[in-house]
């Protein structure tokens, strides 16, 4: 394989914008119409994935085992999709077909016969990865919905039981996707350590022109089905370390830490906890009363709720802000979720008052999902 | 600023348009631009660019197809004509084509959605603060009222007693207190009573002394201050009942 050349034709390739995937979906699903059911009617956040993907394996080409890793997920991935062993000839041969069309004079046998390589060995991992995980775990899981709770304007709790019973670690979240809404698959953090009656609890908060969120939250009644992809993330609580903690939560970037939380309840010697939980306004304040039930419960708990607007009784301003204006958090481990900006904003406020990056846990949404 | 502060959808960027483009300047002193305007420029530099790219390459098919048409005339075969590999590019366009309209009504759809919620919840929120704020309000006024009647208790009764333990025990030291000045006027009034009939007493005694005195020797004193030097007896009379 020339490395060097495929990637200098993919960036010419690559120069052509959106017209590749487009060229691509439209030439895999005229020489296999029965794929095309696979994907949504809108195309258009599915051809970003594809090129997300696509740029992620040629720039990974350099660090093998980093690569290796992603494949083996997105092929796991593809499981929830329906995604056969045959899917992967069919998508192998559109694409090479696509690159041929849009590298033009520049193609040759050589250049064709690089390209089908590197795509056996990308297709070889996944599908390895895929077969692997088949002996051990079901293409996805059904999740019955058996209470749907309107905690806010904008806000529901979603209680779900899976069939099978879904094992995860708490911090950890699964693509959903509503019947509403076919061939939409959205994540969202579990908000509970396992139970023994095997529900878990999805925080859903209304997007404004959000496919699946609108159909989570209004859609969506005890007994709806929900389809639930395998646990991804690696936001998970470090149990070696020993130190207290710090959580920062925004909004439903509550679900996965209130999950930790539990874990750590369950802790024979329960570090000490801060949480602080921040929103838009007092009513966002979603599941504040059953965190205040909690602090009662447990005194190495406190939490403290903040709102960026209107009135309340408690701190006000920006969530940072307040975090930092309570002193020094350099000795503890921090856990920080919510919107992706304010968990920068969050992170780096932190880092500035000397607490170091590696104590700081974030999920880290690197993984693409096309 | 968005792209049609350049050029609109009809009107394609030119060199020209990339020549003349004037840029704001930044607020404070005029050594750059405002970045924002500056990403959008480029942004649609960049997809002018693409579009160029796109018509290059689908410039290049033609001319390949073309250029076989041309060759399969020479060699007699009609079928390079319009070939199955034309007839399936030109199902992708359409294809292609097709999906750009159908993702484009999608996301119509999404930005109206969308709009609708971010304006509900705007008005949502408009209707709560009125709400609260008219709540306020009669919270306030409420509040108002009942200091001014604190007030105006505290000026025609004094302090009032504050909890109900404290006003048990004001009562309760009301009514000995009742009972006490009851108790202590009837005494007051029997002892007075007692002084009273003793002074009568003593007066007549007096007086029908005087008038034996009067009757055996005149005294001109005794009769100018009747009272004389008797006031000391009348008090030592008080302690020796």
């Amino acid at each position: 394989l020339d490395i060097a050349r495929l990637k200098r034709s993919f960036a010419h390739i690559a120069m052509h914008g959106d017209e590749v995937p487009l060229h691509f979906y439209s030439d895999l699903f005229l020489k296999h119409p029965e794929t095309r059911p696979m994907f949504p009617v809108s195309m258009q956040a599915q051809r970003a994935h594809l090129v997300d993907a696509l740029v992620n394996i040629v720039a990974g080409v350099d660090s093998l085992d980093a690569l290796t890793v992603f494949l083996r997920d997105l092929g796991r991935g593809h499981r929830k999709f329906g995604a056969l062993a045959a899917h992967y000839e069919a998508v192998g041969d559109s694409l090479l077909a696509t690159f041929a069309h849009f590298c033009g004079e520049s193609w040759d046998a050589d250049l064709a016969a690089d390209w089908k390589g590197a795509y056996e060995l990308v297709a070889g991992v996944m599908t390895a990865a895929a077969r692997e995980d088949e002996e051990r775990y079901p293409a996805f899981w059904t999740g019955t919905v058996v209470a749907h709770e309107r905690r806010a304007f904008d806000v529901a709790i979603l209680t779900v039981r899976t069939e099978p019973p879904l094992e995860y670690a708490p911090g950890q979240s699964v693509a959903i996707e509503s019947p509403a809404r076919p061939r939409l698959w959205r994540y969202y953090s579990m908000a509970n350590a396992p139970r023994a009656d095997g529900t878990v609890d999805f925080h859903v908060r209304l997007i404004d022109g959000g496919a699946v969120s609108m159909a989570l939250t209004a859609a969506t009644v005890a007994g709806t089905e929900l389809k639930l992809g395998p646990p991804v993330g690696v936001l998970r609580l470090d149990t070696t370390a020993g130190r207290d903690i710090l959580m920062v939560a925004a909004s439903t970037g509550l679900a996965p830490l209130k999950s930790i939380l539990e874990q750590v309840a369950g802790l024979p010697q329960p570090p000490r906890v801060h949480l602080f939980f921040g929103a838009r306004n007092a009513d966002a304040l979603y599941d504040l009363p059953s965190l205040e039930k909690l602090a009662a419960e447990h005194s190495w708990l406190t939490v403290v709720p903040t709102v960026t607007g209107g009135r309340f009784a408690g701190h006000s301003g920006a969530l940072p802000d307040v975090v930092a204006s309570y002193g020094d958090w350099s000795g503890r481990d921090a856990y920080i979720a919510g919107p992706t900006e304010l968990v920068q904003d969050t992170t780096s406020r932190l880092g500035a008052a000397g607490l170091p990056v590696t104590q700081i846990h974030v999920e880290d949404f690197g993984w693409s999902e096309p | 600023m968005t792209s049609d502060a350049w050029y609109d959808e009809q009107h394609r960027l030119t060199p020209d348009d990339v020549r003349a483009v004037t840029l704001p300047l930044t607020r404070w002193g005029r050594h750059g631009y405002e970045e924002e305007p500056v990403r959008a420029f480029m942004a649609d530099v960049h997809a002018e660019m693409v579009r160029l790219i796109n018509e290059r390459a689908s410039l290049w098919q033609e001319v390949q197809r073309l250029r076989r048409r041309i060759l399969g005339r020479e060699t007699g075969n009609d079928a390079v004509l319009f070939g199955k590999d034309d007839a399936h590019i030109h199902a992708v366009r359409i294809l292609s084509s097709a999906q750009r309209t159908a993702d484009r009504y999608v996301a119509d759809a999404q930005a109206y959605s969308g709009r609708l919620t971010e304006e509900a919840r705007a008005r949502r929120d408009e209707i709560m603060g009125q709400a609260q704020q008219h709540a306020d309000m009669l919270l306030e006024q409420a509040q108002t009222r009942a200091r001014a009647a604190a007030v105006d208790a505290m000026n025609h009764d004094g302090p009032a007693p504050q909890t109900d333990q404290e006003r048990r025990a004001v009562q309760a030291e009301l009514a000995y207190l009742r009972t006490f000045s009851e108790v202590y006027r009837q005494h007051l009034r029997i002892y007075t009573e007692d002084v009273l009939r003793t002074i009568e007493d003593w007066e007549s005694k007096e007086r029908a002394a005087v008038h034996d005195v009067q009757q055996a020797t005149p005294n001109p004193l005794a009769a100018q201050n009747p009272l004389g030097g008797q006031h000391s007896p009348s008090i030592g009379w008080r302690h020796s009942p």
